[in-house]
């Protein structure tokens, strides 16, 4: 019989209370894996999908807001700004490309978010390409002549289930004039994916009330200067104006990103005391199943079990159990990362990889196993110093 | 350094209080470490069709030391920044925004794990470039610092009770 076996039927023989510790390792490093994949793929996936613009331009308000509506289409917008406004930004020789958007209400949840062909463009300095899965853009149409033609986001298009030539619509007000698809986009891994896109006229015209409106209204306008160093004059131009404000993407992006530190550092700080929980527990567990078996080891050293062999098998006893824990506990915070994933997809349209691959799963398997494995080194020196006399005495 | 001190003959008080401020610390800079370069000095270096005077010429290519207040006008992981004498989201009473001339074109800083905070002086290190070039995403610069390391600045120095300021404070 060799060693491994020997361990192996001792770990058979205590099965519940094994499989139990098993668990509570299973259970704290897949808490481990699962918060530290979500919130690095929540920071990534922000910072993926954050615009290409150095400045957005909205009505007075909170930054945040303005940010997090016009950026990643959360919260709801702020005031709207008018047309005007958009004129004078494109018109200002700083200023190399201004691109107006309108956030408008939602088909199924979708957002729709009128703007020009121009948010689409490719540019030298851009990350994000536009590429059309199907159809094409909509068309540049003239102010008063709307064409009602929408493109929507790969996500919209494939949760929604429209198709090129469906109409559509939402709400009893709109019923008078759908929005006819013409193009479905590719992935873009950011918020315009779930977003349904159509031209600023086909906004104006949708229903009456707008349509009444003499000067007509914006949500933002995305604005990329000729030299990043006319932005800071720029922003504050804007920002001193009573009537708008401009805010840097990233800027804000930073704000939530301290917030989240501050949460991380508390989440550590709990993260900490689980592993400390999980090991002791292990710890106790092979404490407690090495004192249950003195007899069986004084008998194994009575047949002529080496002092070593012993400690061996202790510490194999151990190795197993936090590398079986280890590895469920990795599968577990996978399958739960996945499951936030898929959640915040759906609630917030932050579209993040649940199996991103790094240093964090072989740094927490490798150290779970070596921790597992040193929390049995106690419980085996004292395997190893069962005196065979003491323990081989009749029990009664 | 001589040349600012020359300068509180003919500039209004304030503007030459400032300076002083300014030089009393970059004279502060520690010897074996990069030399630090001012905001002052990097606008007064500047000459017509994007030349700059030979002294500042020198340090490109040098490792450089330059404290200014960071505009995130690119990604928020900070792999590019500007670095600006003052700050863009401060309140608007009491700075005027500056220009290409006093903006320094940060790049390449990696794992930059400071919090950020709009309102604080931070130290970055890095290369010093000079010269008009064109970055495919960040367009035209005048002066860039690559290969960054930012840092928190030490901050302005505290005069204790009964310290006079600076010799030079009342011309």
């Amino acid at each position: 019989m060799t060693l491994g076996t020997v361990a192996l039927r001792h770990l058979q023989e205590r099965l519940v209370a094994n499989v139990l510790t098993v668990v509570s390792i299973a259970l704290g490093v897949g808490l481990v894996i699962a918060s530290a994949l979500l919130t690095r793929g929540v920071k990534e996936t922000f910072v993926e999908g954050t615009t290409d613009y150095g400045l957005v331009v909205g009505a007075k308000g909170s930054p945040t807001q303005l940010v997090l509506n016009v950026v990643f289409r959360m919260d709801s917008p702020t005031p709207n700004i008018l047309l005007p406004t958009y004129a004078e930004l494109a018109g200002d020789e700083r200023v190399e490309l201004a691109v107006p958007v309108a956030m408008g209400d939602a088909f199924q949840g979708f957002r729709y978010v009128a703007t020009t062909p121009a948010y689409f463009a490719a540019f030298r300095w851009r990350r994000t390409t536009f590429t059309m899965a199907a159809g094409r853009l909509f068309r540049d149409d003239p102010a008063g002549s709307p064409t009602y033609e929408a493109v929507l986001g790969a996500e919209a298009a494939r949760h929604t289930g429209l198709r090129l030539g469906d109409r559509f619509y939402e709400g009893e007000e709109m019923a008078e004039y759908p929005l006819t698809v013409v193009g479905i986009l590719r992935p873009t891994r950011s918020a315009d994916d779930r977003a349904i896109f159509f031209s600023l006229p086909s906004y104006w015209e949708m229903n009456e009330l707008a349509r009444q409106v003499q000067i007509k209204p914006l949500t933002a306008v995305l604005v990329r200067t000729k030299r990043m160093s006319d932005l800071p004059a720029l922003h504050r131009e804007l920002n001193v104006s009573a009537k708008t404000q401009a805010a840097f993407p990233s800027t804000i992006l930073l704000a939530i990103f301290n917030l989240l530190g501050l949460a991380e550092e508390i989440l550590t700080v709990i993260l900490a005391i689980v592993a400390i929980v999980v090991v002791s527990y292990l710890f106790v567990s092979m404490y407690r199943s090495t004192f249950e078996r003195r007899r069986e080891i004084a008998t194994m050293r009575a047949l002529g079990a080496p002092r070593a062999a012993i400690l061996r098998i202790v510490l194999l006893d151990a190795a197993v159990l936090s590398t079986i824990g280890a590895a469920a506990g990795l599968l577990a915070g996978h399958a739960v990362a996945y499951v936030g994933a898929q959640l915040l997809a759906a609630r917030v349209g932050v579209v993040m990889d649940p199996f991103a691959l790094g240093l964090l799963q072989p740094v927490v398997f490798g150290g779970v196993v070596l921790v597992g494995t040193l929390a049995g080194l106690l419980p085996a020196m004292r395997a190893y110093r069962v005196e065979v006399a003491e323990n081989l005495a009749p029990l009664s | 350094m001589p040349r600012c001190h020359s300068r509180r003959h003919v500039v209004p008080s304030r503007i030459a209080l400032l300076g002083v401020a300014l030089l009393s610390v970059a004279v502060v800079a520690r010897g074996d470490e990069a030399p630090r370069l001012t905001f002052a000095q990097l606008a007064e270096s500047i000459r017509a069709n994007f030349d700059v005077t030979q002294q500042m010429k020198s340090y490109a290519g040098k490792e450089v030391e330059i404290h200014g207040f960071i505009i995130p006008a690119g990604p928020p992981d900070l792999s590019f920044f500007l670095l600006s004498r003052v700050s863009a989201l401060g309140n608007y009473c009491c700075e005027v925004p500056v220009g290409q001339d006093e903006t320094v074109y940060v790049f390449g800083a990696k794992g930059v794990k400071l919090p950020f905070d709009p309102l604080r002086v931070y130290r970055v290190r890095g290369v010093f470039e000079v010269g008009k070039q064109v970055d495919r995403a960040y367009g035209v610069s005048m002066f860039r610092i690559r290969d960054a390391r930012v840092e928190h600045a030490v901050g302005a120095k505290i005069f204790k009770v009964g310290e006079t300021p600076a010799p030079v404070s009342k011309p």
